[in-house]
């Protein structure tokens, strides 16, 4: 092979009679293209392979099929969810199927390909040599996707294939048959006044609650971080302990404790704090204003150490060497801040610092833990507080609507996934990979 | 076959596992299926207890709710059950709040139980999934019914389909510290009365969850508001809501006052009543059993519970939860599995059921001799249980709202208006 240069040019062709397009075409049946190119225990290998598979699969797989397509026929007798997770399984193995089907015609394909050009059949041993050199990584990471592809593949195909059912609570399975309602949900959704206000306003309340809450403790964490960092500070490794605190305990216990010494009437911060000072009580819990207000105190309070502590060994290794030149040139604190720590600190977290926001926009725990959504808001169905998640909490849980709370989430996912993913391709983290 | 089929069951779990677990509920029991032998037993015909008495089965299994005192209960009544019928009765302890959803998988694929245990509000739901059997009740059964709590038969029953055999009946009362109120009030008037003399800075004369519709229901409603309308044979009218109506209120307005008078705090929840009630603060709260341990705890003798106050000489009816005994729909021993939820809870079954776990009888013939329990068993005798409709799910949380408006000083009958609105929208969207 290596004695061939220019692949494309006829007359170099060593095997002219023998044609890839008659390889490609004999595999539709799997083995035949390879049996072609004289690999006859590859060819029965994969004729075999392919053929027990059929004669194993199709039942499961044509019922499989046409379940998802009818979800059951007979109230009672079937179970439109069984149908659903088996037609899902069936176009799972359908798709692993197909790719098989397609690089075992490629495969034929190639290998005819290189056999005019006068390449030699290796032998067996020398065959599963090749094999075992370029497929290893392959085989490593195989058994990883393929239980990937169960486990958290198959969960959200079955997520989204809801999204486009009548499952609620009053045509549920066993008793009835559902329905495929193509997109109903997604039009409900955004033409039901009560659903598309409260919609409209949960999604607005979930991004500034995002933004504002991640950057504040971001930004904090920051300022710590460089101050602590200091060399003239005494005592750093308790005052880093101190700061390192609100992580250790756990998160679900400090927000029930936050909420309630923020609780209006007898909380410690309105009776020992405001009420002293300022001779008022402010309505933590009541008024959605302050209720927000309370909420990303609390989180940046409860986010910021980790930030804290990323922050923290970064900075430890940005050499020194850097700031000495910076002050050969006479640059004074502020040009050193922005033109070495900055970008320094910056390049190594973004993608961590990206998390914090999806964290956030996807931050249950805090929202339903502190006052469940509260407070009520006249007129809407969510709290004044309530974030997407805990919204489709309370859709699925409290009235059991779960194709809308399955469409739902379908929205929240892609928004996540969006956000995600252009952050992610913009931040240099990833764009410079390997330059450093 | 089978064999995938198993694998199959097993892989629905765990993508409704997946579905479900923000819920942060108990998932680890939602098991699997135990083998594949069982999976052909699928039959929807279910036996019917009419005519002769059919065969007896060889056992009968239970889903039991997994607290200790009820396994051990349930456990002393089924072996005297298998001395009587000579029929194994196998319990299963399993969380009251995921059976539901456990049968719903499980009941098809002929893995539930032949009963299961539940608590009467989820009787829309149970009905919508087409989980219970619907029962046919011979006379003799029928008979031995009627000598229930006619109320708490009637929420097992679903459009007039008896789906249950209630077991246990729970409500709330009135419970005082002796030491600051040595007498219960009679009536709501002299409760204010004794509300206004006590209440005085962080002490309080009578707190309850005043946001919380299921405690604050015998005060909105005594002046004749409802929740939904009813028809002669209980079935209930979703689309007749009471809530807004003159009666509801004026209830409203008495509530309202406790808070404009600074009766009661804003913002109070469970935590802060419990919280002042048992270091003495308070002189009565409106709270359910479940608090008694806490508070014999920390007021001792001073601690004394009575039914609710009265108005027009007849006691409030606080709302009631009943928790009964349901027949699987895929059973094949419905009249046995009816047998045996009729035998758990007779009189007597449910005196050793109340003496080991402690919650109280729906069978009316039981003596309770218990000085905290008695005024709630006899509370119970006057309570309504919460309807059990699926469109309840939707009053919870706007009459909830609506509370906390009425208690921030807006107009009781422009938020309610608003809340029934709000209802009616929902349920409409519902259906």
């Amino acid at each position: 092979m290596a004695k061939i240069n220019s692949q494309y040019e006829q007359d170099t062709l060593v095997n002219p009679k023998h044609n890839p397009t008659v390889a490609a075409l004999l595999s539709v049946i799997p083995g035949l293209g390879q049996m072609y190119n004289k690999r006859y225990i590859k060819g029965a290998v994969l004729f075999i392979l392919f053929a027990a598979f059929m004669v194993v699969m199709i039942e499961f797989i044509g019922s499989g099929l046409q379940g998802l397509v009818t979800l059951g026929e007979v109230p009672r007798q079937d179970d439109s969810r069984v149908f659903l997770s088996n037609g899902i399984l069936s176009l799972i193995i359908v798709a692993f199927f197909l790719s098989f089907y397609i690089l075992n015609i490629q495969d034929a394909y190639k290998d005819a390909k290189r056999i005019q050009l006068g390449w030699k059949v290796p032998n067996i041993r020398e065959g599963f040599r090749n094999a075992w050199d370029t497929g290893f990584p392959y085989m490593l990471i195989g058994p990883g996707l393929f239980l990937l592809i169960f486990v958290v593949v198959f969960p959200l195909l079955f997520m989204a294939f809801l999204a486009f059912t009548n499952y609620n609570l009053y045509n549920a399975p066993p008793r009835h048959i559902l329905q495929w309602v193509g997109l109903e949900n997604f039009i409900n959704l955004f033409t039901i006044n009560e659903w598309r206000n409260t919609f409209v306003s949960v999604l607005s309340w979930t991004l500034i609650w995002t933004f504002v809450a991640t950057t504040l403790q971001i930004a904090l964490a920051m300022f710590l971080a460089v101050i602590v960092n200091d060399p003239r500070l005494k005592f750093k490794k308790l005052i880093r302990t101190v700061f390192i605190l609100p992580w250790a305990v756990p998160a679900f216990v400090t927000i029930i404790i936050f909420s309630a010494i923020f609780n209006d009437n007898f909380g410690a911060i309105n009776l020992q704090i405001i009420e002293p000072l300022f001779n008022t009580r402010i309505a933590w819990l009541q008024d959605p204003f302050w209720t927000k207000v309370a909420l990303i105190m609390i989180q940046v309070w409860l986010g910021f150490p980790f930030v804290f502590a990323l922050f923290t060994g970064v900075l430890q290794g940005i050499s020194s060497d850097w700031y000495e030149a910076a002050d050969i040139d006479g640059a004074n604190r502020m040009q050193k801040f922005r033109n070495i720590t900055f970008p320094h600190l910056m390049f190594a977290t973004a993608p961590l610092l990206i998390m914090q926001y999806s964290f956030n926009f996807n931050n249950f725990n805090i929202i339903y833990l502190f006052n469940q959504g509260g407070p009520a808001v006249r007129g809407q169905t969510a709290g004044g507080t309530d974030i997407l998640i805990s919204w489709i909490y309370g859709l699925t849980f409290e009235t059991q609507q779960f194709n809308m709370a399955a469409a739902i989430s379908i929205i929240l996912g892609i928004l996540v996934a969006t956000f995600a993913f252009f952050q992610f391709r913009r931040s240099r983290s990833f764009k410079e990979e390997g330059t450093f | 076959m089978l064999k995938s089929k198993s694998f199959l069951m097993s892989l629905i779990l765990v993508s409704s596992i997946g579905l479900v677990a923000c819920g942060g509920g108990n998932n680890d029991e939602v098991n699997a299926p135990a083998n594949d032998s069982e999976t052909d037993n699928m039959n929807n015909e279910t036996v019917t207890g009419e005519g002769d008495v059919p065969e007896k089965p060889e056992q009968l299994t239970m889903w039991v709710n997994d607290e200790d005192a009820q396994i051990d209960a349930l456990e002393e009544i089924t072996a005297k059950f298998t001395e009587e019928y000579g029929i194994e009765v196998n319990l299963t302890p399993y969380s009251m709040v995921d059976q539901v959803e456990a049968i719903s998988l499980d009941g098809p694929a002929g893995q539930g139980p032949d009963l299961f245990f539940q608590p009467h509000d989820r009787m829309g739901d149970i009905h919508e999934q087409g989980l219970a059997a619907e029962l046919e009740l011979t006379d003799d059964q029928l008979d031995r019914l009627s000598k229930y709590n006619e109320e708490a038969v009637q929420s097992f029953n679903y459009e007039g389909i008896q789906y249950g055999i209630p077991a246990v009946v729970e409500t709330y009362a009135l419970f005082r510290n002796t030491e600051l109120v040595p007498e219960a009030p009679e009536t709501i008037d002299e409760l204010m009365d004794i509300a206004r003399d006590l209440t005085d800075g962080n002490n309080y004369g009578f707190l309850m969850e005043a946001t919380n519709f299921y405690f604050t229901y015998p005060f909105l409603t005594s002046s004749g508001g409802y929740v939904f309308g009813q028809e002669e044979d209980g079935t209930y009218d979703s689309e007749d809501i009471g809530l807004n109506s003159p009666g509801a209120v004026e209830g409203a307005e008495v509530i309202q006052s406790w808070f404009e008078e600074d009766l009661m705090p804003n913002g109070i929840d469970a935590d802060i009543m419990n919280g002042l009630f048992t270091s003495g603060q308070v002189g009565m709260v409106v709270t359910g059993p479940w608090s008694i341990p806490d508070y014999e705890e920390a007021l001792g003798d001073n601690f004394e519970i009575s039914t609710l106050p009265e108005q027009d000489g007849e006691v409030l009816s606080s709302f009631s939860g009943n928790k009964g005994w349901l027949v699987n729909y895929y059973t094949e021993n419905e009249y046995w599995a009816t047998e045996l939820a009729l035998f758990l809870t007779n009189a007597e079954n449910s005196e050793t059921y109340f003496d080991i776990a402690g919650e109280l009888p729906a069978h009316t013939d039981v003596e309770i001799e218990d000085e905290f329990m008695s005024p709630i068993f006899e509370q119970a005798q006057h309570a309504e249980p919460m309807p059990n409709i699926p469109e309840m799910s939707q009053v919870w949380e706007p009459i909830g709202d609506a509370l906390e408006f009425i208690s921030q000083g807006d107009d009781p009958q422009e938020v309610l208006d608003e809340a029934v609105e709000q209802i009616k929208e929902q349920i409409s969207i519902m259906n």
